[in-house]
């Protein structure tokens, strides 16, 4: 941002209380400052105000030259009123009292009365609203309009039309937020009705939103329909581990099982957003196929038995010989990450651990990571490269359309497919797939004046597009690639020709890999897939897998499969039965991410702490907790006790980690040094 | 017989059984249960029922409302979705689960107060005792029992009648 400048402000009397505020500002927001609050439906601080529902409305007058006050003939709706100088509002007097009474018995008027059976009731603002300013009783004795209950309108939203006050919150969140356009109201007056286009499924990455942002229970999850009501629920912070944002989320659960999650506000990560992915991908908590006692394989048959045998087995194997290896790549806490590797390097003296799948190894420059994703915000222009972001990092893509939509960002996107960003892109570079490198070159040469003729060529994008997408890259420009470019060849000399053209930024995309990188897993002689490669020649006498299912991160699945029948001795670590487990020698069940606490680091090397939710599953326990436990086996000592001593431990072995650990951490997260 | 011992003994014993004598004539407090049972007053708060519609259909909705103005927290309620082919309440949603915890209960009644559609009642009997503790776990399908000469009100608020309607209950 530039240097602080002049905020022109106002001043106001709210209820009799002077108050300056910056111009312009709208008293719904102005009366917060003094703690007063005016009960709202279809203001949303992060979308545009447009005054549908009128429940905001206060009394607003002017102070005239002579002392007096002169009111406004009639009220004023807060949320489309900027403060102006010598504003005088009023938001508890008798009339606006009146006035909203009526607001509500005019809204009540459609509304059904099926509270009792609404996901909705019991954390409802229209439930909220009725109960503080509304009528107690209804004057309204006529048949209300009956509309279709329970639609579906896509597989995870259900409508529910009759309860809808249209308000405009859903549609107006898929026009400026997400961006897909998907709702938008049809008729008109009492039969206005979001919908979809032609009641098509309502396809967004984004819906779940929609859920939390109805004030109503028009719009209502389907997978949490009738799951519970919200005061059966038990709610905690949690962080999602579906991606690499780190989005903040709250998870309820109804005795141990995980039935809904909700966006928690953090403005530096994922304002108070969460994606469909993160939202509805929840169903492995409490999947069938989760592990909860340690497996050994006796003859041809995996046997249950006790943790202690399982360590031997797994000690003996991996101290008979250093030719072993580990391969992780989920969702493990740095915690896990970190008593892994001490375990590999100091107990089983081996160093050949890898979490990354990528065709070739991310940059180990940490700076690369290092902007922020709430500073894309600021940048002027954004270039998103090689990557489809509203699928690899959708939580990105919301800040990126953002930039555009507040800010006015110029955008760039160059892929080789259509993506979702192309929608409000200035400039779309399609290249040819695999010119990833000639196309950053390209830039880099139109950039410096050169002819870049030959690329446009090789590429396909036209050479006027190119220079006129150079002329928008300035050094505070915001590039945008992700570990996808990894995959694409010439991927390192991407990088290296983007970088001198901006604010690179090349985000990892599992939850915690950034995590791994700093803690240096992956620095062994040995990539991912050569280690799968020695596996299945026989090379290797034993490899552990730490949470991750080759089959699902590989593309190579002869590979995999050959590896992992190759292989002398398998460990799979896991938390749910996955593709490896029926090739594994020992099976160590673990806990899922919200089972336990643990810290995790994400694309913007921001570490956050996840504390334990849920109970642990039978006897799963979080793998920090076995590997040191199979430590002191190898070699006396203290032991860790919890997730904070482990990351103290690992705080005192890598800088960047130096007082982030679990109780060191404030809840927002803090960034890494 | 010395002045004495009629003072000290005699006297107390004829004065005490004066007593009993005269008690013999009252009324009679004690009944003998459980061949007799007393009248309760109509407001008794005992085992919960769930009532069902003319209809048939059960009037719970499983909305929980029961299990959050419960002050034991003893009543677990587990919704569904109604479908045309397994229809129980009118409505989207039903009770799949219903269960209270009797140990826990204290009949504040609460619950009955709370329901929207007057599924759940207390009604009087009280003769819950009960040998395992599991025992005491009333599940939907018990509760859903029929009470012996219900009528759909949850309590008769004139005592005369209420009488009445027991002693028609009695000779039945
Ligand atoms: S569905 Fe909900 S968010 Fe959308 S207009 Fe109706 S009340 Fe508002
Ligand atoms: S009577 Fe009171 S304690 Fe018993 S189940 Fe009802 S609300 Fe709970
Ligand atoms: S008994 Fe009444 S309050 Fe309880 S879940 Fe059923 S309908 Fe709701
Ligand atoms: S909140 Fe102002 S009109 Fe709806």
């Amino acid at each position: 941002m530039a240097a602080a400048t002049q905020i022109e402000t106002v001043t106001i009397t709210v209820n009799d209380l002077e108050l300056t505020v910056p111009k312009g500002e709208l008293i719904v927001e102005s009366v917060k400052r003094l703690g007063f609050e005016i009960p709202i439906f279809c203001y949303h601080p992060r979308m545009k105000p447009v005054g549908m529902c009128r429940m905001c409305i206060v009394e607003v007058g002017f102070k005239q030259p002579d002392g007096s006050v002169r009111k406004m003939p009639k009220p004023q709706a807060a949320c489309t009123l900027p403060a102006s100088e010598g504003m005088v509002v009023y938001t508890d007097t008798e009339a606006v009292h009146r006035d909203r009474k009526g607001v509500l018995e005019f809204l009540l008027v459609n509304h059904p009365l099926d509270c009792p059976i609404c996901d909705r009731g019991g954390e409802c603002p229209l439930q909220n609203n009725t109960l503080f300013y509304g009528p107690s009783t209804s004057r309204y004795v006529e048949i209300k309009r009956h509309l279709p209950k329970a639609y579906p309108l896509s597989k995870y939203v259900t409508l529910d039309l009759e309860r809808c006050i249209q308000c405009g919150r859903c549609v107006r969140f898929t026009e400026e937020i997400s961006g897909d356009s998907q709702l938008a109201f049809r008729f008109r007056g009492a039969n206005m009705q979001p919908s979809t286009f032609g009641l098509m499924e309502f396809e967004s990455k984004f819906s779940g939103n929609v859920i939390e942002i109805c004030p109503v229970g028009a719009l209502t999850s389907s997978k949490y329909r009738f799951r519970a009501r919200p005061w059966d629920l038990q709610t905690r912070p949690a962080i999602c581990t579906n991606c690499s944002n780190g989005c903040n989320v709250w998870m309820d659960y109804r005795v141990d099982k995980v039935v809904r999650i909700n966006g928690r506000t953090n403005e530096a990560i994922n304002e108070e957003w969460t994606c469909d992915r993160g939202k509805f991908g929840h169903d492995f908590y409490n999947s069938p196929d989760r592990l909860n006692v340690p497996l050994v394989r006796r003859g041809t048959a995996l046997v249950e038995t006790n943790w202690s045998e399982a360590y031997s087995d797994c000690i003996r194997a991996f101290t008979s010989s250093t030719n072993t290896a580990g391969l992780g790549g989920n969702a493990n806490s740095n915690e896990d990450l970190f008593a892994w590797k001490k375990l590999f390097n100091e107990g089983f003296k081996s160093n050949e651990l890898d979490y990354n799948w990528t065709k070739v190894a991310p940059i180990a420059d940490p700076t690369h990571a290092k902007p922020s994703i709430a500073s894309i915000e600021d940048a002027p222009s954004i270039l998103v490269f090689g990557s489809s972001l509203a699928d690899e990092l959708p939580i990105v893509f919301l800040r990126v359309r953002k930039a555009w939509f507040k800010n006015g960002a110029k955008v760039i996107v160059a892929h080789d497919q259509a993506t979702d960003a192309d929608s409000f892109a200035e400039l779309v570079l399609n290249y040819q797939p695999g010119t990833e490198a000639t196309l950053a070159q390209a830039l880099a040469d139109a950039k410096a004046g050169k002819s870049v003729e030959a690329a446009a060529k090789l590429t396909g994008v036209p050479a006027e597009k190119i220079a006129a997408a150079a002329a928008h890259l300035t050094s505070s420009t915001a590039i945008i690639t992700s570990h996808e470019l990894l995959n694409r060849p010439g991927a390192h000399d991407a990088l290296g020709a983007l970088k001198g053209l901006g604010e690179l930024r090349n985000y990892a995309l599992n939850a915690n890999d950034q995590g791994a990188a700093e803690i240096g897993i992956g620095t062994g002689t040995k990539r991912s897939a050569q280690i799968l490669a020695d596996a299945r020649d026989g090379k290797l006498d034993a490899l552990w897998l730490l949470g991750v299912d080759p089959f699902e991160v590989c593309e190579d699945h002869d590979l995999v499969q050959a590896a992992l029948e190759n292989v002398a001795f398998l460990v799979v670590q896991a938390h749910t039965k996955n593709g490896a487990f029926p090739y594994a020698s020992v099976v160590l069940p673990m806990t899922a991410p919200a089972e336990a606490d643990g810290t995790y680091t994400n694309a913007d090397r921001h570490i956050q702490r996840f504390g334990a939710v849920l109970p642990a599953k039978g006897e799963a326990k979080p793998a920090w907790k076995a590997f040191s436990e199979i430590s002191l086996r190898l070699k006396p000592g203290r032991p860790w006790f919890n997730a904070d001593e482990v990351g103290r431990a690992l705080g005192a072995e890598v800088a960047a980690f130096a007082n982030h650990s679990f109780n060191q951490l404030p809840t927002e997260g803090l960034p890494l040094v | 017989m010395s002045l004495g011992i009629y003072k000290g003994i005699v006297k107390p014993i004829t004065s005490g059984l004066g007593i009993t004598y005269r008690r013999l004539k009252h009324k009679k407090v004690t009944v003998s249960y459980p061949e007799e049972m007393r009248e309760q007053f109509p407001r008794t708060r005992w085992r919960h029922f769930l009532t069902r519609y003319e209809s048939g259909l059960e009037r719970c909705i499983g909305c929980s409302l029961c299990a959050g103005a419960c002050p034991a927290r003893c009543i677990n309620v587990v919704a569904a979705e109604n479908t045309d082919e397994a229809r129980y309440s009118p409505g989207e949603r039903y009770a799949v689960r219903y269960e209270i915890n009797m140990i826990r209960c204290i009949f504040c009644g609460y619950c009955q107060d709370a329901c929207p559609t007057g599924a759940i009642v207390l009604r009087k009997n009280f003769e819950l005792a009960d040998y395992h503790r599991e025992d005491f776990i009333y599940t939907k399908d018990r509760l859903l029992e029929e009470y012996p000469g219900q009528s759909d009100e949850p309590y008769t608020s004139n005592r005369k009648e209420w009488a009445e309607a027991r002693a028609d209950e009695k000779r039945r």
